[in-house]
């Protein structure tokens, strides 16, 4: 009986930068095995990019890789030559589904394109990642994920009160990206689970995060207003912003969405005859008096430990947390004892902290069952277990550069 | 306003319960591949049916624009949770149901029937998926949270938006319900994945799904930049590569990004080869991103020139990865989107005809469409409690007037 939902599933994968990596590791996460194709003439470019361990730069010592290709095996392929598509057209006869997220028709003119690949294997899955969608007048457009967020709205929407659009800080339509390819490849296997047949998945970085900003389009669709910028206030909520807490740009978040936390806050805060204080009486006036609000519980977090804010408010029923950082996450005793950060064996840089994996599972536990491959780890175990190829046919395909 | 299901996924029956935003995307994934959803709502009716937007800015609870969104595609029935009557109706459904995907809070779940262990042992084919800012489990299982708690626990907003040079402004989130998203997300394919496995094993399970965690999942490169360099990344400073920037075109403002060098050899032919190009400081993407300023400078004069579509298509023919900085109006009349048929439309009943983002990923077998708008407020509780469950009339008339449902 299989240990973990993915049992069995056998993914080909030539994606990478962080869009497709992301997708597949999801997928890794809940037990399926992975084969990461790279590219002897392109590695990947989070191989290439800091931070690198003890900054010492080397394609196996990226932490951006190896943080997205947990649990994945690679192998190593010159794309650019026939035999090698070759290969991985025999490859392809072994695999549930194929994923990539180059930019429209790549697959294609690399000779792996769906109408080929299908009649190799008539039930594969099929997945492409792209920036703008395999159709229509952008479709070869470059979709790196921080223009991706600009482009569906994201940057628009994001900002300081009456200021300029922002920036989000992460690529975030990446990951977004990946978790919707992640659900895609899923419920295709699903569907090939009841119906026998598989399937082509077109999927546009664009509109995966465009189908994250019903808020902007709706309010437009029905007001004709487009969103105002107001920091981290909210439509309804107030107080609802992050809070300057004692100590170097430390911060806490804190929310009030309900009268009973409200009063809890102001009990809190030692000051409870602000409740019925008439500008902060009732939701709608804390929202329209949310600057005076925001002063006064500034007044009363600035000198204190963000951490001692946390703990007086959630103990009295309050939302607050303090703003982490990378510092904050790797070390904090919630997201450790619940095992979420783990440590591999990694063949080059050794034991290294990284984010796992997100949920919890209490019939299939899932573990990360590796650190991720180092540059080409698994050429010659994966030819030769699943190709039946000798050791000898593999040291010649590498002396030809087919393979490396 | 009705469609078929004529998805393979029609056989499979989902229970939504708890409040807002997270859950209720979650089991619209599902719902948008052709599972059949029965969202519960108590009796007050979801929260997202009061946050709006909502037509000409006049508060209606039909007519939430977020809620339409969430639940086009779902039934409704209302049952209080908080009352044993309704504890029952809601386990009626489960005997039924496939998946169970809610928000409630882990110290809300006992008085509200949803313990997942007990829930797991009474049903064992159910997948019941959680979803919470902290997870189940650990030292700040108890802990409350909204959008903007997750962003910050999860250390995004830490991160935004990025190479600022305002280090009196705080973190700041992102635009929307990123983060309650996410938790929908990851909420909806882990529950296709134990389903996978329930086809094989007959079992159920419960997961647990953390916003806090599949935030901090998606850090990019920070969170290892403090693990194997020690470094700490902050909002504040600056970018590492360049350019990086958003810029003024002649008609509005656009992003311009390069991070490989063939792109930036590619954006320097484009701008007809300036001297200044050549200097060391320009060298590499790393000396560009340090010399961010005097970059952005130069090549603002150069932007100021064009306008946004212009220089947003020249770019990109170019391999160049700028784009705009678009308004909502700028989605609605976007080639690419119209051309792929992007909006789907929905009528909803009291508001009209409306334009939604529609499915992102275009499968080629699985079915999607907009088969019903989003429920009213119960709506579908006579159909399910009494037709479907067997409720006499009589009965549902009882915990009508008692304010079950």
């Amino acid at each position: 009986m299989a240990n973990l939902p993915l049992d069995g599933i056998r993914v080909l994968d030539f994606t990478w930068a962080w869009a497709g990596p992301f997708a597949t590791l999801q997928l890794a996460h809940l037990g399926a095995e992975i084969i990461k194709v790279e590219s002897t003439l392109r590695p990947c470019v989070t191989r290439a990019i800091p931070p690198f361990a003890d900054n010492t730069p080397g394609p196996n010592r990226a932490g951006y890789y190896n943080q997205y290709n947990q649990g994945k095996k690679s192998i190593l392929m010159s794309l650019s030559r026939p035999e090698a598509i070759e290969i991985a057209c025999e490859l392809v006869k072994h695999a549930d589904v194929v994923a990539d997220n180059f930019a429209a028709g790549v697959m294609d003119k690399l000779g792996l394109g769906y109408d080929k690949l299908r009649r190799i294997k008539p039930d594969i899955i099929m997945i492409s990642m792209s920036g703008y969608g395999q159709t229509g007048p952008f479709k070869g457009f470059v979709g790196y994920g921080p223009p991706a967020a600009a482009a569906a709205g994201m940057f628009f929407g994001t900002g300081y009160r009456d200021g300029d659009p922002a920036e989000i800080g992460i690529s975030y339509p990446d990951p977004n990206a990946g978790v919707f390819g992640a659900f895609a490849i899923i419920t295709a296997l699903a569907h090939r689970a009841l119906t026998g047949e598989g399937q082509y998945i077109d999927q546009s970085q664009f509109e995966t995060a465009m189908a994250l900003m019903p808020e902007g389009l709706l309010q437009f669709e029905m007001t004709g207003q487009e969103p105002v910028r107001d920091g981290n206030h909210d439509v309804v909520m107030a107080p609802n912003e992050c809070y300057r807490a004692a100590g170097e740009d430390e911060w806490v978040a804190i929310s009030v969405g309900t009268e009973d936390e409200w009063r809890a806050l102001c009990q809190a805060m030692g000051q409870p005859q602000l409740a019925d204080d008439p500008r902060f009486k009732t939701a709608a006036l804390r929202k329209q008096n949310e600057s005076a609000l925001d002063e006064l519980i500034t007044a009363w977090t600035r000198n204190q430990d963000r951490w001692a804010v946390t703990r007086t408010l959630q103990a009295a029923g309050v939302a607050a947390f303090p703003s982490m950082n990378a510092r904050d996450i790797a070390e904090d005793p919630h997201l450790n004892e619940r095992g979420y950060m783990v440590q591999l064996e990694h063949p080059e840089v050794g034991r290294r902290k990284h984010a796992g994996i997100p949920w919890k599972m209490s019939g299939t536990p899932c573990a990360v069952r590796s650190a991720a491959p180092m540059r080409g780890a698994d050429t010659e175990a994966v030819l030769k277990e699943l190709l039946g190829y000798s050791s000898d046919r593999v040291q010649q395909l590498m002396k030809a550069g087919i393979l490396a | 306003m009705e469609r078929p299901n004529k998805s393979p996924f029609a056989a499979i029956k989902v229970v939504e319960c708890g409040q807002g935003i997270s859950a209720a995307f979650g089991a619209k994934m599902l719902a948008d591949i052709g599972a059949e959803v029965i969202k519960v709502e108590p009796p007050g009716g979801d929260l997202t049916r009061r946050r709006g937007p909502f037509p000409n800015n006049q508060p209606d609870p039909e007519k939430s624009g977020i809620f339409i969104y969430l639940n086009t595609n779902k039934r409704g029935v209302v049952a209080d949770l908080k009352r044993p009557e309704g504890r029952d109706l809601l386990h009626k459904l489960l005997e039924r149901a496939d998946i169970l995907i809610h928000n409630v809070p882990p110290p809300e779940r006992a008085a509200q029937g949803l313990i997942s262990q007990e829930l797991c042992a009474k049903f064992p084919r159910l997948i019941v998926t959680s979803i919470s800012m902290f997870g189940d489990s650990g030292p700040y299982a108890d802990y409350k949270g909204y959008e903007l708690t997750a962003s910050n626990a999860g250390g995004w907003a830490n991160l935004s938006p990025g190479a600022s040079p305002y280090p009196e402004l705080p973190p700041l989130k992102c635009f929307g319900s990123q983060c309650d998203f996410q938790g929908g997300a990851h909420a909806a394919f882990t529950s296709m994945a134990a389903w996978l496995h329930r086809l094989k094993s007959g079992k159920g399970q419960a997961i647990d799904v953390s916003e806090q965690e599949a935030i901090a999942a998606m850090l990019e490169m920070n969170l290892v930049h403090y693990t194997y360099a020690q470094r700490v990344a902050s909002r504040l400073g600056q970018r590492l590569l360049g350019p990086w920037f958003i810029a003024d075109a002649a008609d509005g403002k656009i992003f311009c990004i390069t991070a490989e060098e063939h792109q930036w050899k590619a954006l320097v032919e484009l701008m007809g080869n300036p001297e200044w190009a050549n200097e060391e400081i320009f060298r590499d993407r790393l000396s560009r991103g340090a010399n961010q300023d005097a970059l952005k400078a130069l090549m603002s004069e150069w932007i100021s020139q064009w306008k946004v579509q212009d220089l947003y298509q020249a770019a990109q023919k170019a391999r160049v990865p700028f784009a705009p900085i678009n308004t909502m109006k700028d989605l609605f009349e976007n080639p690419q989107l119209l051309e792929r048929n992007f909006f789907a439309e929905v009528e909803q009943p009291g508001v009209g005809k409306l334009k939604v983002p529609g499915m992102p990923s275009k499968y080629g077998a699985t079915p999607w469409a907009i088969r019903r708008p989003a429920p009213s407020l119960g709506q579908h509780s006579e159909e399910v409690f009494c037709t479907e469950l067997g409720v006499s009339g009589e009965n549902l008339k009882a915990l009508r007037s008692a304010g079950v449902v």
